[in-house]
């Protein structure tokens, strides 16, 4: 654990709060003052962030990416060939090449901003049935009892066995294909909530009722908030595995699309554009898990002071 | 305090006989766990009644029932014979009259200590001005003002446990039912902790049912105590303690307290063998002599 992290974010936890009390109680004395906010105390904060923790991590990450980076150069640049076949494989300079042609085309764009939108939908579909039912089903035996069989027959089938059968359910492609990201998404995000339900400490549950909480109250304001860090958990396993399920369904059935893109440029023999395509869905996913992570940590501020530092 | 005023303002003499709210009583209450082949008897026939206002202790050896007993007047466990009443009304489930501290720490980590205290007056639908003065002046008055907005992992265990009283106590409940709150303490924080409660309680005046084990604890807090017996847990003893209120530090150097203490403690030994009885049977305590000798256990084999 780094101790300079959780200190700033014990700063930060308190400079959020003191906006609060002044519209909630108008008519309480109010000790705390409005804190100003000048551009150096900003860019001493900045210069306080880079510690030897934080410096050691970004070098790490350097060196992790690198080493993917020069193994692929000096395979293509003297055309490794032993085994592995670096003969074909487009070099770093082609594909940077194809990203300043091909990169900033209505296209490419296109096919990113079509991937997305397929996550988004399908994602959402998945949250919006996934938490509520796993919620219902890690609190109610009787919910459980109905749901889970079901749900246990479905979930070893990968959601890239769900093709055929999803072309044929649904009426248009574009249905089919978010339908299969939803199915990628679902059972992570089901199952890690049913858990969050399951590992809350019953004490928490029990002083709620004491409290007055009657059952609806209780689910809001207890087993909700109480099985967030496991959701979360759930929504960035979900979330890989949507993308997963989304290249795998755009390479087989798509138009347009990230996996569309690279599996065309392979019919055309455009080595380049695979590999930019298969970059493309790796800084996408990236992104995706990293908005996750971002939300997560807001809407869970008391998660960096939890024993053992769950996240 | 204006808190106490809140509940009590509604509704008077519903029973026609008290006019002080926060009536606990307890008849012929026996628990029993499990089927006919694995039948416990928990708890036999035990009555026990906490008057408006008074400080009653529950104390026995572990797994005598006790907490089991505070279980079925906080609403969580059904009795199997007989029926606990708060005011003359049954207890079904638990509600917000009634107050209880845990033994475990049970404040909401994902809420600030302010929120915690605030939870159940947000349960009853108190607007959230009214519910930030309550919190804070409850805040206030266990010295924990200025960590309002902080998280309960940012805590020591005692000041948990402070916020988990005074968040019991925010909802005005008649009465408050304290399960071993201070079990999961050190020694010193302990004592510490007595002298807050019973300073807090001097405030409020509510009924209050206090698990322990601790004897000088029970005899330290209590205007009464119940002694129980080993499972079955039953009523061993009823014992008043007259020590004067407010009570402080430097009475449990006194005389009177010194002669309570020895006498519950032989009650209690006597359950705390008999709990144990499986164990000792055959040898008693002095099977438990000191024949190893200094070299220690690896001798003897």
């Amino acid at each position: 654990m780094a101790p300079d992290k959780s200190s700033s974010q014990v700063e930060s936890a308190q400079q959020a709060e003191p906006a609060k009390p002044a519209d909630a109680a108008p008519d309480m004395p109010q000790p705390e003052t409005i804190p100003t906010v000048s551009l150096r105390e900003i860019v001493d904060n900045l210069l306080k962030k880079i510690t030897r923790e934080r410096i050691i991590t970004a070098v790490l990450a350097c060196i992790s990416l690198g080493t993917l980076f020069i193994v692929w150069y000096l395979g293509t640049r003297y055309r490794f060939e032993f085994y592995i076949r670096f003969k074909n494989v487009p070099t770093p300079a082609e594909v940077l090449q194809q990203l300043t042609q091909v990169g900033l085309s209505n296209r490419y764009l296109v096919n990113i901003a079509i991937s997305l939108r397929r996550i988004l939908i399908g994602f959402f579909f998945a949250i919006g049935i996934g938490v509520p039912l796993g919620l219902m089903i890690g609190k109610y035996p009787r919910v459980r009892d109905l749901f889970m069989p079901a749900v246990e027959v479905l979930r070893p089938i990968p959601a890239i066995a769900w093709v055929p059968m999803s072309i044929m359910l649904w009426p248009n492609n574009e249905a089919a294909i978010v339908f299969i990201t939803f199915i990628g998404a679902f059972f992570p995000i089901l199952l890690n909530t049913i858990h969050g339900v399951h590992s809350m400490d019953g004490v928490l549950i029990r002083a709620a009722r004491c409290l007055g909480a009657n059952e609806a109250q209780l689910f809001w304001n207890v087993i909700l908030p109480g099985s967030l860090p496991h959701i979360f958990t759930g929504l960035a396993v979900g979330m890989g595995v949507a993308w997963v399920s989304l290249i795998a369904a755009e390479l087989i059935s798509g138009q347009f699309g990230v996996g569309y893109f690279t599996w065309e440029a392979y019919s055309l023999v455009n080595y380049p554009a695979i590999m930019l395509g298969m970059i493309t869905i790796g800084v996408l996913g990236l992104a995706c898990s990293g908005v996750i992570r971002m939300v997560g940590s807001l809407l869970m501020p008391w998660l960096a002071f939890a024993p053992g530092g769950k996240r | 305090m204006t808190m106490v005023e809140l509940n009590n303002g509604g509704q008077t003499d519903l029973a026609g006989v008290h006019s002080a709210k926060g009536l606990i009583d307890v008849r012929n209450m026996g628990v029993t766990f499990g089927n006919d082949d694995s039948r416990v008897v928990a708890v036999k026939d035990v009555s026990l009644n906490v008057q408006p206002g008074e400080f009653v202790s529950l104390i026995g050896p572990s797994g005598c029932g006790k907490s089991t007993l505070l279980s079925i007047v906080a609403g969580f466990v059904k009795p199997t014979l007989g029926e606990a009443t708060l005011d003359g009304r049954p207890i079904m489930k638990p509600g917000s009259e009634r107050g209880v501290v845990f033994q475990q720490y049970s404040l909401f980590p994902w809420l600030t200590v302010r929120k915690n205290v605030e939870f159940g007056l947000k349960m009853a639908g108190v607007e959230l001005g009214k519910r930030n003065v309550t919190a804070r002046s409850l805040l206030d008055l266990a010295g924990l003002l200025s960590f309002e907005n902080h998280y309960p992992d940012q805590l020591s265990g005692g000041m948990k446990q402070r916020i988990g009283i005074i968040r019991a106590l925010a909802t005005s409940p008649q009465v408050l039912l304290m399960d071993e709150p201070f079990g999961a303490l050190d020694t010193q924080t302990r004592v510490v902790m007595q002298e807050i409660l019973t300073n807090i309680w001097q405030q409020f005046r509510i009924s209050v049912l206090f698990i322990t084990h601790d004897i000088e604890e029970s005899i330290f807090l209590s205007d009464r105590i119940y002694v129980m017996t080993a499972r079955p847990g039953r009523i061993k003893a009823e014992i008043k303690v007259p020590l004067p209120r407010p009570r402080n530090a430097a009475m449990t150097d006194t005389p009177e307290f010194m002669n309570l203490v020895q006498e519950l403690k032989g009650l209690i030994r006597e359950e705390s063998l008999a709990a144990m009885a499986p164990e000792i049977k055959d040898r008693g305590l002095t099977g438990f002599g000191m024949k190893v000798g200094p070299k220690g256990v690896g001798e003897i084999f």
